[in-house]
């Protein structure tokens, strides 16, 4: 597999590691050492995944994350040093699509960078066509969510993914494993709060009152369901 | 002068085991009462004195007037009975005598009241010609008597009034002074202990903030009372402490977030480029092999240690969050022996897994991050020290005191258990035990059942160790079982 990487880290060890370990994958190093140097590289050259540290100086990783998502889709892993709620929770809502935490297992971030880059492709399965909801058509085929009055609803591709699965089983529970399973791609326990906080950034994108979903419904226990 | 009298220690220990309000009710009651006593004695001895007084003069005046009645009636020795009745009509309760100089002879009215009921001083102070008054007892009543000598005739005229009747007004008033002296009291200790009632409200504030504190509830303030100097200082240094307390924390916070940060930086790099060794580990001679073998061991050890430290800092100054979400047991269950038994060291057989029919639908809380590490660690402890778990099993629990139902979710293995003595004890950070001397090849970080008890205990729950069927330890999680009635 190939691409660009661009990692977002200012201690020079670590950015070294990764580029030892990533290119050893076959995988193209773009290094920032900053959040300000992030945006620049990234203005010059969009890579395909953003590694993004949570703890940097200046411009720290979450603003960084909010700034890349302003002007672009691009997959977003950011990178914590605490596993526990906050940090994880803060990063995905400023719009990472995945995180994995210090010190990680080089195998470990190698299977998610994979997973974000096959989701980064369109869709090709039999689904073809268009899935309707509400005032909403989703072409999964071109990438493309629509409101009736035909203009177009940004989001990233793990949101895109995510609501496809959920379209394409309308009124159907499906559990959080069974997301994480089908749209992260890599079968992974023990995190539905990566499935919560791209449920909550999809309501604020297809629902006219987040707070009061009409389509996209929480089942207590169970999981997120779609009702057209 | 330190040292003080043992009585007076002992009841000045009482005194202050009363209680501040009790003293302030005692105080107050007893200050009522004795103010109650003072006025009251006062308030009789004047009543008394005004009462006896007026009585007295009036005593006086009626017996004059009866004397001069008698002088300008008496001639000769007409009928004196009864112009002595006729005297005592004018009072109730009186009666009159009159003594005869010429004949040396006494004139009385009444029976009861003779010449010897007279005290004896006043009667020769009449008859020797002066006017005299006294008060004395008669048969154990009050009486006072008026002499008046009445030259003119040559007699003398006594009067003996009973004041019996006084008595009883008196004694009415005393009743009357003595009540209300009670009553004072008893509304002096309820106006005390209203008062140290109002005065400790600010202190049940006080301990309620401070409750809060202690439960990690650091932002908790006092109000500020500006219109009360008194409580100003108080409220003041209360939040003060409370404010540096807070900053401690912080302090101590930033401080692990710093390590945490510090101390991942390096091993980020180390395991990173571990395995960029191990992937070209083909290139390597043998000993260079080994020794990468032995490196990446050692490296995942430190790795997890230096997070299982974190995670219990992070408990230990209040700051773990703890994110509950509703999961059913068995699903739970067999997820977390899934992904747990894949990174267990050794890699040996995953357990198996036996949830009970009764639990396996039941919902728990937990936080499902925890609950895998709770069980990864329990696993891990199990291939470290006993060979290996043998059965994960879901059992429903005994019914809690609140009426919440619960589940019991054990670790078993078939190693040599864990004898009874230690089995609180594992439970500590860094205990050994005996397993001290098996510390070889794959030892934990010495904080992975510490971190199950933690575990347990932030998702509402418990962790015990016992013994199994055949001698294995068994460890055993219980967690209270959602009820579905309160969806």
């Amino acid at each position: 597999m190939s691409g660009r990487i661009l990692v977002v880290e200012d201690d020079e060890r670590i950015r070294s590691s990764m580029r030892l370990a990533l290119e050893g994958e076959g995988y193209e190093i773009d290094e920032a050492a900053s959040g300000e140097e992030a945006l620049d590289h990234f203005s010059a050259q969009p890579p395909d995944v953003a590694l993004i540290d949570l703890m940097l100086p200046g411009m720290d990783g979450f603003e960084c994350c909010r700034a890349l998502r302003r002007q672009s889709a691009v997959p977003i892993i950011i990178v914590t040093a605490r596993t526990d709620t906050h940090d994880v929770v803060a990063g995905l809502e400023a719009g990472a699509d995945d995180y994995v935490t210090k010190p990680f297992v080089s195998k470990e971030l190698g299977a998610r960078i994979r997973a974000l880059l096959r989701r980064a492709r369109p869709v090709e399965d039999e689904r073809a066509g268009s899935l309707d909801f509400g005032d909403y058509e989703l072409m999964p085929d071109e990438g493309v969510l629509r409101r009736a009055d035909g203009t177009e609803v940004h989001c990233t591709r793990t949101e895109f993914r995510l609501l496809c699965e959920l379209a394409a089983n309308p009124n159907k529970v499906l559990s959080r494993e069974q997301l994480l399973d089908r749209v992260w791609g890599y079968d992974y326990f023990g995190d539905g709060r990566l499935v919560d906080v791209h449920i909550r950034r999809l309501r604020t994108k297809v629902e006219a009152d987040p707070a009061l979903p009409r389509h996209i419904l929480t089942v207590r226990g169970m999981g997120y369901k779609l009702v057209p | 002068m330190d040292e003080e009298p043992a009585g007076r220690r002992g009841r000045r220990r009482l005194w202050t085991r009363l209680g501040l309000r009790a003293r302030v009710t005692l105080l107050f009651g007893l200050g009522a009462l004795v103010l109650s006593v003072l006025m009251g004695g006062l308030s009789y001895l004047t009543a008394r004195h005004f009462l006896v007084s007026e009585r007295q003069n009036a005593s006086l005046h009626q017996a004059y007037v009866n004397a001069k009645l008698i002088r300008s009636t008496i001639h000769g020795s007409t009928a004196i009975v009864p112009l002595l009745a006729a005297a005592d009509s004018g009072t109730a309760g009186s009666s009159s005598l009159l003594y005869d100089a010429f004949d040396g002879k006494w004139y009385v009215r009444s029976i009861s009241v003779g010449q010897g009921a007279l005290p004896p001083a006043l009667r020769r102070l009449v008859l020797s010609g002066t006017p005299a008054t006294q008060s004395f007892q008669l048969d154990g009543d009050p009486e006072f008597a008026v002499g008046v000598p009445i030259p003119s005739v040559g007699a003398a005229y006594f009067e003996v009034f009973d004041v019996s009747d006084l008595r009883g007004t008196l004694r009415v008033l005393a009743l009357a002074l003595v009540a209300a002296g009670l009553v004072t009291t008893v509304l002096g200790a309820a106006l005390g202990r209203s008062a140290a009632s109002r005065s400790l409200r600010p202190l049940t504030g006080v301990s309620r903030a401070a409750m809060a504190i202690a439960g990690g509830e650091l932002a908790t303030r006092l109000p500020r009372a500006i219109d009360d100097p008194d409580l100003a200082g108080l409220t003041g240094s209360f939040n003060a402490m409370v404010d540096q307390l807070q900053e401690r924390i912080e302090r101590e916070e930033r401080f692990t977030s710093d390590v945490s940060h510090e101390l991942r930086s390096p091993l980020t790099t180390l395991s990173t480029t571990l395995a960029v060794l191990e992937a070209h580990r083909d290139e390597l001679s043998e000993p260079a092999q080994r020794a990468l073998v032995l490196l990446g061991d050692d490296l995942r050890r430190f790795g997890r240690m230096v997070g299982d430290l974190l995670e219990i800092s992070r408990s230990d100054t209040g700051s773990a969050d703890v994110a509950l979400e509703e999961a059913t047991v068995g699903e739970l269950v067999r997820q977390s022996v899934a992904t747990s038994s894949r990174t267990l060291p050794g890699g040996g057989a995953a357990p198996a897994v036996d949830v009970h029919p009764s639990v396996a639908h039941a919902w728990v809380r937990v936080d499902k991050r925890r609950f895998e590490r709770m069980m990864a660690n329990l696993l891990e402890n199990a291939a470290l020290y006993g060979g290996g778990a043998t059965t994960v099993r879901a059992r429903p629990g005994p019914v809690g005191p609140d009426g919440r139902s619960s589940v019991r979710i054990s670790v078993d293995d078939a190693g040599p258990g864990v004898p009874p003595p230690e089995r609180s004890r594992v439970f500590e950070r860094f205990y050994r035990g005996q397993a001290s001397g098996q510390r070889g090849a794959g030892t934990g970080s010495g904080l992975g059942l510490a971190l199950v008890a933690e575990h347990a205990r932030l998702q509402g729950g418990r962790v015990w160790a016992d013994e199994a069927e055949g001698g294995g330890a068994r460890f055993t999680v219980e967690l209270p079982v959602e009820d579905e009635a309160t969806w």
